[in-house]
Parts: C-alpha cells; sequence; structure tokens
C-alpha cells in the first residue's frame, strides 16, 4: 500500500509542478492537493529511514502551491497591448464608414 | 471556444433595457470559465458606444470585443470583435460586422441591412474558407445580436412579473432563431465600482445548442435606468462561466 500512495505522491506532485508553471490559475490546486494527500499517507506509513524521500516529495507540492497561490494574488490579470488588434478595429471602422457612405448614396 | 464567446455575447444582448444609450460608455467585464470546479479568469470583455458621422447620417456604434488575458495568449489568443452601426434613436442596424480569432480559427462577417429590413446582404469568410457573398432574407423585427443588446434597454423590467417573458429574434451566423427572456425577481449583487446594486435577475433561452440547461443562462442588470449588466452566468454544452461587471464608465 506504501509503494502504491508513493507512486501516486510522485505522479501528482509532478503533475503539480507542470500545473504551477502553465498559466492554468486555481487548476493547479487540484494535482496539489492530490500529491498532499498521497504524500502525508506515504509519510505515515513509512519508518524513519523512508521518510526523507516522502517530505522531499512533498516539500515539492508545497513549493507548488505556495507558487500557485502567489501568482494568483500578486499577479494581475492583464489584457497585452495588441497593436495588431488595435489595427485592426481602426480599419475596421474606417471600412464601416465607407459602407455607410455607400448606404447613405443608395 | 466560439460557443463561449458566442453564449457570452448572446446573454449580454439580453442585458440593456429602458434606458437611452448614450454614446462613450465602457463596461469591462472579467470572463471566467469553470475548471475542474474552480473559476478561473480567461478573458476581458468589453462593451462600448461611440457616435460616427457619415456624410448624410450619424450612427451609434456599439462594440463588444474579447481578448484572453495576456498569461493565455500563449495557449490559446482570443481577440474577438463584434461591431453594429446603429440609428441612435430607434437602434435599428444599418451594419453588423464580427471578426473572431481564437486560436488558429479565424473568420469574418458583415451584415449590411437594407432599407426595406428584411434584407441581409451578407460576406462572410474564414481562415479555411474563401469569401463567400449571400443575401437573404428576415423577418422585418430581426435584429443582428450586437444591436439588439442595446435595442433591449427599452423593456420595462419594473413592471415585469416574477415569471413573465418577453421573445426575440436574432440573426447569426446567417441564421435566424427566437431568444426568450424570462424575468426572475430582483436581487443584489456586486457591480465593480458601482458598488452593490439591486439588480433585476434574467433567465435567457435560445432554440440553439449554444446554451444548455433551464434557468442556467442568468443575467444581473442594475435596477435602475441604466440596466446595467452585473452578472452573467452561463451554461454551455462544454462547461460553465460567467462575466462579471469590473469597470463602469461614461454611464
Amino acid at each position: 500500500m506504501r509503494k502504491l500512495f508513493l507512486f501516486l505522491a510522485i505522479i501528482f506532485t509532478c503533475l503539480s509542478i507542470v500545473f504551477a508553471s502553465l498559466p492554468l490559475g486555481t487548476l493547479a490546486l487540484i494535482p496539489i492537493g492530490i500529491a498532499l494527500v498521497f504524500g502525508f499517507l506515504t509519510l505515515k506509513k513509512s519508518d524513519l529511514k523512508q521518510q526523507k524521500v516522502v517530505k522531499v516529495i512533498l516539500l515539492f507540492a508545497i513549493l507548488s502551491l505556495v507558487f500557485v497561490v502567489g501568482k494568483e494574488i500578486f499577479t494581475k490579470d492583464e489584457v497585452e497591448v495588441d497593436k495588431q488588434f488595435d489595427t485592426k478595429k481602426t480599419e475596421s471602422k474606417k471600412e464601416a464608414k465607407k459602407d455607410l457612405e455607400d448606404l447613405d448614396g443608395l | 471556444m466560439r460557443k463561449f464567446i458566442f453564449t457570452i455575447i448572446l446573454i449580454l444582448s439580453y442585458s440593456f433595457s429602458f434606458s437611452q444609450i448614450k454614446p462613450n460608455e465602457r463596461l469591462v467585464y472579467a470572463a471566467s470559465y469553470n475548471m475542474s470546479g474552480l473559476m478561473t479568469q480567461l478573458a476581458e470583455v468589453t462593451m462600448e458606444t461611440e457616435m460616427m458621422k457619415t456624410s448624410k447620417n450619424t450612427f451609434l456604434h456599439l462594440s463588444i470585443q474579447a481578448a484572453t488575458f495576456s498569461k493565455w495568449d500563449s495557449f490559446f489568443k482570443i481577440r474577438d470583435l463584434y461591431e453594429s452601426y446603429v440609428n441612435p434613436i430607434t437602434l435599428q442596424a444599418s451594419l453588423y460586422k464580427r471578426s473572431i480569432k481564437e486560436g488558429g480559427y479565424s473568420k469574418t462577417e458583415k451584415y449590411i441591412f437594407k432599407s426595406d429590413r428584411k434584407t441581409i446582404i451578407s460576406t462572410s469568410k474564414t481562415n479555411s474558407k474563401p469569401e463567400t457573398k449571400k443575401t437573404f432574407t428576415v423577418g422585418t423585427s430581426t435584429q443582428d445580436i450586437v444591436s439588439v443588446i442595446y435595442k433591449l434597454r427599452t423593456i420595462d423590467f419594473q413592471n415585469y412579473k416574477n415569471g413573465q417573458t418577453k421573445s426575440f429574434v436574432i440573426v447569426f451566423d446567417e441564421t435566424e432563431f427566437p431568444v426568450l427572456v424570462k424575468f426572475m425577481g430582483i436581487e443584489t449583487v456586486s457591480t465593480g465600482n458601482l458598488g452593490t446594486k439591486n439588480c433585476y435577475k434574467i433567465s435567457i433561452s435560445a432554440k440553439t445548442n449554444a446554451l444548455k440547461g433551464k434557468d442556467k443562462n442568468l443575467i444581473w442588470l442594475t435596477a435602475d435606468t441604466k440596466k446595467i449588466p452585473a452578472l452573467i452566468k452561463f451554461s454551455i454544452p462544454v462547461g460553465t462561466g460567467q462575466l462579471t461587471l469590473s469597470n463602469a464608465t461614461g454611464i
């Protein structure tokens, strides 16, 4: 049972790191939560010699948690200034004006 | 994702009523999507109005744009623009334009409403198909999805009873379909920089695959003459999400 918990803890910790590094927001909390649960279960079933590896896994999961929560708190959601999109909007208005002028002439 | 944006626009289209539409109004929303039970902010939706003068007429330019937050751009970039040029008094559209860019998909669409109000000259183009032109007929009360947003400000929800409905017809993707709006009472909602306000709770349903569930597509409009959409919740086949008003200016 310990081996299964350890395997799952490793898998979900890896997923936590991947999710945390991607812009998936709070979605990363799911693998982190699962990694922590399996990590602590493994820790409970481990003797003193076996605990070192589990503690490293838990450390990575906790660091991922801190990183994700920090990102959510300190990163502001912003839309990048998109010159291409701005140009498109300006051109669209010009085209529309021409179309409306043509409609006036009908 | 197209359904997601369409749903937002559709729900927004029922968001205004009983109020004069002023130029230079700007409403900014944060769009969130439910990912595995967690609401994740994806994009910013902005609705703007401005006047446009031609040599003979004056039009009110209504626009809705959606843009993903920069952190999502490298994964799935959205830059959508929906526009309608309407008569400032009657809010009847003369020109409707749609330009969407969602990931690798792009589409532009233009409807010119002829003066008989029954004929639309449509020009459409996608990244995979060449430009096509089509002329089709619609009902005289049919409107494009953007102009109907503002047209709906003429609805006086103050006199509506719980469960009372009103129907509309929209043309989208060269297809007409009916939409039903149901009044569901008054609730208190946070409205961004406007504070907390009493809002009309409205349910939207349409004969389209874009919306899912009964009374799961909801909009809360401020219960005043401005009828600003404060909160929008939507349910589509691929999930649920919401738009929250973050900033309103020029109202």
